[in-house]
């Protein structure tokens, strides 16, 4: 069992009888510090999506599919290509990647896990954390190092995440995948 | 008001289930005694009220008796409930969990049995969540949650923009605020009925409801220096601390003498009111200080301008809470008063004593203005349609 604060992209959960993975994560605070999770979430026997909420503790069944170490290697629009140590390639639709497409990049070496349904590549679960390099951001306002106030930085690949404010362009940073927030400085 | 016992309106089919876990005194029994008074008042629905701790309900109604498992007050069924006792529960058409209260698992599993056997009777399982202002509230609001049992669960987000689930606001209240301010004995006959027979129309009134905070003294320090006559009202809560801490007195002596003066100021302890009395020390103030959720609501509608002392989250994620909400309850205020507005309300939840003077200053020279926006901002806030009239909406369209 996992709980909804704990999903992230890629897992595959088992909802009123049907397997769903989770395309997408968003962990917002309610009142009184409780977590709200809303998920993105793709039905595997239906091939139909839906975005749903849950508590933070809320308790699901995530199933265990055959799972195989990859690397990325390439991008044939709208599939994502995984390579095995065997050099067996395995597409995966973009759309299926969610969020986790933001930190795929070319030449990337972290390995992934790509997962598999009834033979089918359908999703891929990244590191906990990447590191990534800041392509773009405003430069610090007040020279703060507190690392309290943030700001919007891109990164390599096109996505953004909201950095502590002394980030540089060409720094490179560590990024928790699972909520997409920015870890430290590396 | 009609008090006879819980009838068999109970166990009507199409009834409303409200269910409410006590967690501080009056916020979440605050809001959901409202909205269970309003769908009674207002949509003639059928209401069971379910809650655990009829001792802090007792504060706001004060007619109920905390020992009776099951009343009857304002059209309302209130029942006692707890996790751990067996609960009679018939399933009606609606089933609200307030602000993500557990239900107890016999219930769950009466659903999921239903589910089975008759799955059009399932009642629609509402999760009534916090009020909040940020953005993500309109991405979230009325979302299935697809439980493992089967069953699915709405969450429902109360908000301040049309695509979210709307605020609590009672149909004709906005009018009888405006009669209510309109004449100014109105204010003045409930001070005398509150035990408080010198203050003068003239005089400048705030009402307290706060978390414990330092930032109260420096309020009051600001109104001795000044030569008109002020009066701070203060139900009984956690403000009394903070007061007593400033004036180097005991809570408990706080509440005996009910009255200390300083110089020109005048700090008064409150009796206990009800929501109704509420409302009107609120419409009846200058200036009100709120906390939480419930009396944060009603400070706006009394169309005076006000501080949000927000409840504490980890991480000072309440201070994000707080500048979501100043943001869109500035959107049509001059930016220089708005930014005095927010800084002020900052100051006082971070207890930054130095900054509190600074700002109340500006405020305080800034009144009318306020004022102004503050009279405005219901309407605005509002969208068209309150809290009750979306639910109700919501449920004859899901």
């Amino acid at each position: 069992m996992k709980t909804a604060h704990e999903l992230r992209p890629g897992n595959v959960i088992m909802l009123d009888g049907s397997p769903w993975v989770v395309q997408k994560t968003e962990t917002t605070r309610s009142g009184r510090n409780a977590a709200i999770v809303k998920l993105k979430l793709k039905n595997l026997l239906q091939d139909s999506t839906t975005e749903t909420t849950f508590k933070g503790e809320d308790k699901m069944e995530d199933i265990i599919l055959d799972r195989l170490d990859c690397t990325y290697s390439y991008y044939a629009d709208p599939m994502y290509v995984f390579m095995d140590a065997e050099y067996n390639q395995y597409d995966v639709e973009a759309e299926n990647l969610g969020d986790a497409a933001a930190y795929i990049v070319d030449g990337m070496e972290e390995n992934c896990q790509v997962t598999f349904y009834e033979g089918k590549a359908i999703s891929v679960e990244l590191p906990t954390s990447v590191v990534r390099e800041v392509t773009y951001t405003e430069p610090a306002a007040r020279g703060d190092t507190s690392g309290k106030v943030m700001k919007p930085a891109t990164i390599t690949g096109g996505g953004t995440v909201t950095v502590a404010e002394f980030v540089k362009i060409g720094d490179k940073i560590e990024i928790d995948t699972r909520t997409g927030e920015f870890k430290k400085r590396v | 008001m009609v008090n006879s016992p819980a009838s068999d309106n109970t166990t009507t089919a199409n009834h409303w289930d409200i269910f409410c876990v006590v967690v501080d005194n009056y916020g979440d029994i605050g809001v959901t005694w409202r909205l269970a008074k309003q769908l009674v008042d207002e949509y003639q629905i059928t209401v069971n009220l379910w809650v655990d701790d009829l001792h802090s309900f007792s504060h706001i109604l004060p007619q109920l008796n905390p020992y009776n498992v099951r009343q009857y007050f304002f059209g309302v069924n209130i029942i006692q409930w707890n996790k751990d006792s067996i609960i009679d529960f018939t399933p009606g058409e609606v089933l609200v969990e307030a602000f993500a209260c557990e239900l107890p698992s016999s219930i769950i599993n009466q659903l999921v049995t239903l589910k089975q056997t008759n799955p059009s009777q399932v009642p629609l399982w509402i999760n009534l969540e916090y009020l909040s202002a940020e953005d993500w509230v309109e991405g979230c609001h009325a979302l299935p949650s697809l439980q493992a049992t089967g069953l699915k669960k709405y969450f429902y987000f109360p908000g301040f923009t049309p695509k979210t689930g709307g605020l609590i606001c009672e149909a004709n209240l906005l009018q009888q605020r405006d009669s209510w301010q309109h004449n100014p004995q109105h204010k003045l006959a409930l001070f005398a009925q509150l035990g408080i027979n010198h203050i003068k129309a003239e005089d400048y009134v705030m009402s307290l409801f706060s978390y414990e905070t330092d930032s109260i003294g420096v309020l009051i320090d600001y109104f001795v220096q000044k030569t008109k006559t002020s009066h701070i009202l203060v139900p009984q809560g956690k403000s009394l601390a903070s007061i007593a801490k400033h004036l180097s007195c005991s809570v408990e002596e706080l509440i005996k003498q009910r009255h200390f003066q300083l110089n020109n100021v005048h700090i008064h302890v409150l009796p206990m009111t009800d929501q109704h009395g509420y409302d009107r020390l609120l419409w009846s103030c200058d200036f009100n200080i709120v906390r939480g959720e419930d009396s944060f609501l009603r400070a706006q509608w009394a169309g005076k301008p006000f501080i949000w002392h927000i409840y504490p989250q980890e991480d000072d994620y309440h201070l994000i809470k707080l500048r979501a909400f100043m943001k869109i309850y500035c959107d049509n205020l001059a930016p220089e008063i708005a930014n005095e507005w927010a800084e002020l309300n900052l100051a006082f939840n971070q207890d930054d004593l130095t900054k509190v003077a600074e700002h109340w200053q500006s405020i305080d020279f800034q009144y009318l203005p306020l004022l102004k926006h503050a009279k405005k901002w219901p309407i605005d806030a509002l969208n068209g349609a309150d809290l009750a009239s979306r639910l109700v909406r919501f449920v004859k369209n899901s």
